[in-house]
């Protein structure tokens, strides 16, 4: 049984600085994993080089035994890979409802051209009920309407997080998604997390700086530091570990 | 041999004409993200402004060449003030505002000078340099002394002065520029301004050789743009080398080829090279690129 | 993205189709009139195919008219020597251009916006000197005469000659309102959402699965095919081919149409066609105060009107109706 994601010696490097030196990890099981560290410790470039934004210049990235290193973006969103960004991004000019039936859409060019000329452009009912039911999930139904661009930030990130797990990833990266949200929000984004896991047994990836969110969520914590994974286990063990607490500190 | 070398100096004069309209195109861009289609008409103003300046009020060219500067720094500024600062998102937009100052700027030169080019005789377009067989103007070498004095300036300025770094700055990060604190309109004023003065330059120094007519703008403009997607978008030094090759490889290919076949070559060439290095020769590939 | 504000209703159409169809009736009185009624149709639909990658998909093409003239030459060469037959020659002409956009498409589509829209140009600049240069085959600067019309379509009821004023138009129009149904199905379709999620975000849309380059590649060669066949159809009405139609001011000339009328309208491209042909002759006599003007009126546009002219009206209608909060929302049709 190969392992849902093995991430091999990938190294990345911009100009004389190491971003990703020789990170080693597996995951093997579906679960919630953190992936912590200190500002510049690469999470974000991993996540770039694990989704395709960015080639790593040595290493590989296997996804159910497959290798995946050379596979453009979307290529690998269709293998069932989704992340979201630290930036946050939505369709801004389009509302929250369209927003998550487009991520839903099957995007091959050849269907859609296809499609074109069909008779009905509307989307499949499951598609349509599925959207319903996590936009009401997250308390952005009654916002359906609106462009996304008129969310409060907050929001957006959890349209964000609805559009990426609509079109059923196996593999879910999220980019410190509880940056800049309030608290009341981030209880609602936690318990959302939760139930998707609960519901689905995929494989959540979260990058974080907010150690009490990541804490409670997270089953298995991997620390980098300086381009290289530092430390992994149950988020106790790395509370507790020194190594961990010198690399924030120091 | 002889031919060759004629061409060459010749191409390198050409080139630094480019030169100084592409500086101006990738100071803007890099620090702004706009393409100021209207720089041409910058370089034209520079050229009846030179006219002015020294047929109708000084009689000094240097006097003039460096009136003109100012004039057109001043225009530079002006004009991102007015017009660039508002489009900066707005691509399509931008190029209808360029399109429309060029028709406004092209046309009222004729309203103001009348439709037939202006010549504008300086000294030292009259005494000649003699190499050898070949004979040059002297001018043609003012051209290059001059573009080379600002190059030189330019890299002082943006290398070893405050102003020149927090420029840079913002042509590499505008996000993290704006963190350390630098205004942001200051220096995009700033970076229009000494566009406006390099081209008015450029315009200053070729009225003497070729004529001052309102279109004279046109194909510097092309040609600027073409070396900087050349040279790379950001890249300073990309958009010397850009200026200087196109110039030289144009001049030398009339040894073999029509004028429309040349125009057509350093076209393909460019494509050609894009093809192998989307991101220009010496730009910098961005996350994202293939 | 879902049929909105923007979407054309089956009505609308309708009206729209009978408006254009019964021009020639309304006018009957104006050759003059009518003359330039066609000259807006095959501009429209150049503009059309533009639109389609300037206004939905984002891209600043500043060569398009490239794509236009080689369905112009193609279909013209094709009719002159009688090698073809009008169908199989517009055909040939569209195909061939939507076959350039796609060599053309292939290098420039790899670069970055700034870099992409010198680089059309460039692509566009080296077409026309094609045209201009290549004597042996388009006629060169002279440009190639004696293009005949299509024979007359014996459509049952009546017979239709576009060797007359009034029977090219018809066809014109027909072939005009073909392109622009095809416009509005490929936007509202998956493939025009596609396309709207690479304008707005193309790492999002990327990420989102669509595969960017492909789709880019697509609306290039269509929005190329159709401005051939916009080309070929204004060749066969001025009976000519002539490279200066496909030079450098046509190409701003295009890209103004399509801006100024409202980019990423369905409406816009027909909008700014009528303007530009309508108020064209006049300016071309050059008066040089009234360039000024005209000068000054872009400027003006660009910083007040973003949303180019079918935006203005838009959103004027839209708050006369509902008030200024509506103004907001009625927006990317």
């Amino acid at each position: 049984m190969s392992d849902i994601l093995e991430v091999e010696a990938v190294s990345k490097s911009f100009g004389g600085v190491r971003a990703v030196d020789g990170v080693n990890f597996r995951i093997a099981a579906p679960g919630v994993y953190g992936l912590i560290g200190p500002n510049g410790a690469g999470k974000t470039t991993l996540f770039d080089i694990i989704c395709g934004r960015q080639f790593a210049d040595s290493g590989s990235i296997r996804v159910a035994g497959r290798r995946i290193d050379r596979l453009r973006v979307h290529q690998r969103t269709r293998l069932g890979l989704a992340r979201t960004f630290q930036e946050c991004r939505v369709l801004q000019e389009e509302t929250c409802l369209d927003n998550v039936l487009f991520a839903a859409q099957d995007k091959r060019l050849g269907r859609e051209m296809l499609r074109t000329f069909a008779r009905h452009t509307a989307p499949p009912r499951a598609v349509m009920a599925e959207a319903a039911r996590l936009l009401d999930l997250v308390n952005l139904w009654r916002s359906r309407a609106e462009p996304a661009g008129n969310l409060s930030y907050g929001q957006r990130r959890l349209l964000e997080i609805v559009c990426s797990l609509i079109a059923q990833p196996r593999l879910l990266l999220l980019d410190e998604p509880a940056s800049g949200i309030n608290p009341t929000l981030l209880n609602m984004l936690r318990d959302f997390l939760q139930r998707m896991f609960a519901e689905r047994q995929i494989v959540l990836v979260i990058v974080e700086h907010n150690m009490e969110f990541i804490m409670s969520l997270a089953s298995h914590i991997v620390v980098m530091h300086q381009g290289r994974v530092l430390e992994q286990g149950p988020p106790a063990a790395i509370a507790a570990s020194r190594r961990v607490i010198e690399a924030y500190l120091g | 041999m002889t031919a060759l070398f004629e061409q060459i100096v010749n191409g390198t004069m050409m080139g630094a004409i480019y030169v100084l309209v592409a500086l101006g195109l990738v100071l803007v861009f890099g620090v702004m993200e706009v393409l100021n289609f209207a720089h041409g008409v910058l370089f034209m103003t520079g050229g009846y402004l030179c006219d002015v300046f020294f047929a109708r009020l000084t009689g000094n060219y240097p006097l003039a060449v460096a009136l003109t500067m100012i004039a057109l720094a001043i225009a530079g500024m002006a004009l991102e003030r007015g017009v660039f600062r508002r489009l900066r998102v707005n691509v399509p937009m931008q190029i209808v505002a360029s399109l429309g100052l060029i028709l406004m700027v092209e046309n009222g030169a004729v309203l103001l000078f009348g439709p037939s080019a202006l010549q504008l005789t300086v000294p030292t377009v009259r005494s000649l340099v003699r190499l050898g067989d070949l004979s040059f103007t002297v001018q043609h070498f003012v051209v290059i002394a001059a573009a080379a004095a600002a190059i030189v300036a330019l890299y002082a300025f943006l290398h070893r002065t405050r102003l020149g770094t927090a420029l840079r700055a913002t042509s590499q990060n505008a996000e993290a520029a704006r963190v350390i604190g630098i205004d942001a309109n200051r220096i995009y004023r700033l970076a229009f301004a000494i566009a406006g003065a390099l081209a008015g330059l450029g315009g200053a120094l070729i009225g003497p050789l070729f004529l001052i007519f309102p279109q004279m703008g046109d194909l510097p403009l092309l040609k600027g743009l073409t070396a900087i997607v050349l040279g790379g978008m950001g890249s300073i030094p990309g958009a010397i080398v850009g200026g200087f090759a196109i110039g030289i490889i144009e001049a030398v290919s009339t040894l073999f080829i029509t004028t429309d076949y040349r125009d057509l070559m350093v076209f393909a060439l460019l494509i050609a090279i894009l093809l192998v290095r989307p991101w220009g020769l010496f730009g910098v590939r961005v996350r994202g690129d293939i | 993205m879902r049929p909105r504000a923007g979407a054309v209703p089956l009505a609308t159409g309708i009206l729209f189709a009978a408006a254009v169809y019964l021009s020639p009736v309304l006018f009957a009185g104006s050759p003059y009139v009518l003359f330039l009624l066609t000259q807006t149709l095959c501009f429209a639909i150049i503009a059309i195919g533009l639109n389609l990658l300037l206004g939905y998909t984002g891209l600043v093409s500043l060569g398009h008219m490239g794509f236009a003239g080689i369905g112009a030459y193609v279909t013209a060469l094709l009719m002159k020597y009688g090698m073809a037959s009008f169908v199989p020659a517009l055909a040939a002409g569209t195909l061939a251009a939507g076959i350039v956009g796609i060599l053309a498409g292939m290098p420039c589509l790899r670069l970055r916006s700034h870099f992409f829209i010198i680089v059309t140009l460039a692509v566009g600049m080296m077409l026309f000197l094609f045209f201009n240069n290549l004597d042996w085959l388009t006629g060169g600067a002279a440009g190639l005469p004696g293009v005949p019309r299509p024979r007359p379509f014996d459509l049952g009821f009546t017979l239709v000659d576009p060797r007359r004023p009034v029977g090219f138009y018809l066809l014109a129009a027909t072939l005009f309102l073909v392109v622009f149904v095809f416009q509005y199905a490929l936007v509202r379709s998956d493939f025009g959402r596609s396309l709207a999620a690479i304008r707005q975000d193309e790492t999002l849309a990327a990420s989102r699965g669509v595969d960017v380059f492909a789709h880019k590649l697509t609306v290039f060669a269509l929005s190329a095919a159709i401005a051939g066949l916009g080309g070929a159809l204004q060749v066969l009405f001025l009976r000519a081919a002539a490279p200066q139609s496909f030079g450098f001011a046509e190409d701003i000339n295009l890209v103004l149409i399509v801006i100024v009328g409202g980019a990423g309208s369905l409406f816009g491209p027909c909008l700014g066609a009528l303007l530009f042909v309508a108020l064209p002759e006049a300016l071309r006599i050059a008066d040089v105060f009234r360039m000024v003007l005209f000068g000054a009126a872009l400027l003006a546009l660009a910083l007040f009107a973003p949303r180019g002219l079918w935006g203005l009206a838009v959103a004027a209608i839209g708050k006369l109706r509902f008030g200024k909060s509506a103004a907001a929302h009625v927006g990317h049709s």
